[in-house]
């Protein structure tokens, strides 16, 4: 099942069960100027289950937004990922806390996490916590959380090709989300706004 | 338009970088139609005269002043500067994922249209001058729909550095060792996109160390730049000395 969830517009489910072989692709957007707080739980129980949750947000102002995600494996040969990406500009602040629980016999699962944060602003706040809590041991998972700064070096290859500052930040922002925008129709990036 | 007419004025340029200087006071005179090249040992300064040019940021210019087709270069943007014709063909040229060259340069193209007072191109028109300009470069279309230099080759970059600098119709280019990381057929390709490139009122300055993309694209003038400043200038036969002898033996 593919599902978007526009927050502010749509409902999140709190939690979704996948069992065997069912498989879900979730995107969450959290529109410029809305303040969110997702706290969502995904159980894979069956082998075949798939989740492939991605996330994008753009706060500024003072915008919060704040996501907690709780992924639990508790069947062997389940697959997740998880993808967030976001920029904070403003004053906003971010949290994002993520936990990948894989349960003591479910062998063979994959399990993935990443959440990356641009900040725009010096005032805007970025927290992340992401934690694997893993008690099989034939596993492959990994997660990582990055917290940058738009390259210098990017922004002035796209400016000596006369493409003007303004118009170049916008264009390193939305490569920087593309990995989430490009799952999305394109009319919802006006929801972005950048 | 008049040929021979001084395109580019470099008049004592002293420039820093992180407060040491680089540059100790270079002077060039570029006229429309030439190539020039630039050559030298690693550490010349080389790099940093084309950053310069081109605005980077983090680069300081402490004397002198540049003039371009009669304006002011160092009190332009680096858009302007773009706007104005100057382009640069990067070194190492930057990854944008999630953006198609096609994208990349249908806003860099615009915006020059733009700053010119001339309306933007619709699609269609902008498309068919992608076509023509990889055709012109022996390129596959496919290329167009990458995005900007992610997953390319060494050469596929430097070929798609030509083709940017096809699109924008640059009056000065700057090729900052283009040669570097090409083996022989992506030099000779690179080199054929130049030349066919060339016109009597455009110009090119080649950034380079070895001789190998000179023997491609013949220079009008060669400089050699050491220790930050130009300690020899002269015609082609200057760069097969310096192939024979290396730049030991040359100082002014």
């Amino acid at each position: 099942m593919d599902r978007l969830v526009v927050i502010g517009r749509d409902e999140l489910p709190r939690k979704v069960v996948l069992g065997a072989g069912e498989s879900l692709r979730l995107t969450v957007v959290v529109p410029q100027g809305v303040s969110a707080d997702i706290d969502f739980t995904a159980e894979l129980t069956g082998p075949g289950a798939d989740l492939d949750l991605a996330g994008v947000f753009v706060p500024a102002g003072s915008d919060t937004v704040r996501i907690r995600t709780l992924v639990r494996h508790l069947s062997g040969s389940c697959r997740s990922n998880q993808l967030f990406r976001g920029v904070a500009d403003g004053q906003s602040q971010v949290s994002f806390n993520g936990l990948i629980y894989v349960q003591r016999d479910a062998q063979k699962t994959e399990a993935y996490q990443s959440c990356n944060t641009l900040l725009l602003n010096e005032g805007a706040r970025v927290e992340t916590d992401p934690q694997l809590e893993i008690y099989a041991d034939d596993v492959v998972c990994s997660h990582g959380a990055a917290i940058g700064y738009l390259s210098e070096d990017e922004l002035f290859y796209m400016r000596s090709r006369g493409i003007p500052f303004e118009q170049a930040r916008r264009l390193q922002i939305l490569s920087f989300l593309s990995p989430v925008l490009s799952r999305l129709p394109e009319e919802y990036y006006s929801l972005i706004a950048f | 338009m008049i040929m021979n007419e001084v395109l580019l004025d470099i008049k004592g340029l002293h420039a820093s970088v992180e407060g040491k200087e680089i540059l100790h006071g270079v002077d060039l005179q570029i006229r429309r139609g030439e190539v020039h090249a630039v050559m030298g040992p690693n550490g010349a300064g080389k790099s940093t005269l084309s950053a310069v040019l081109t605005g980077r940021p983090g680069y300081e210019v402490t004397a002198g002043s540049v003039r371009f087709a009669g304006a002011d270069l160092l009190a332009m943007s680096p858009e302007e500067r773009s706007w104005a014709g100057l382009f640069l063909s990067f070194q190492y040229p930057i990854e944008i994922p999630g953006v198609s060259m096609t994208n990349f340069l249908k806003a860099a193209v615009s915006a020059r249209r733009k700053a010119a007072g001339l309306p933007d191109l619709s699609a269609g028109e902008f498309l068919s001058l992608v076509k023509q300009k990889m055709a012109l470069l022996k390129m596959k279309p496919e290329f167009a729909k990458r995005e900007v230099n992610v997953g390319f080759s060494g050469g596929e970059k430097k070929r798609g550095e030509i083709f940017q600098m096809a699109m924008l119709e640059p009056v000065l280019s700057i090729l900052d060792e283009t040669d570097s990381g090409l083996d022989v057929d992506a030099l000779k390709i690179v080199a054929d996109g130049v030349n066919s490139l060339k016109t009597p009122q455009t110009s090119s300055i080649i950034i380079t160390h070895y001789h190998k993309l000179l023997e491609y694209i013949v220079p009008d003038v060669v400089h050699v730049l050491k220790d930050g400043v130009i300690v020899k200038t002269g015609g082609k036969e200057l760069a097969d000395r310096i192939e024979a002898e290396g730049f030991e033996g040359i100082d002014g």
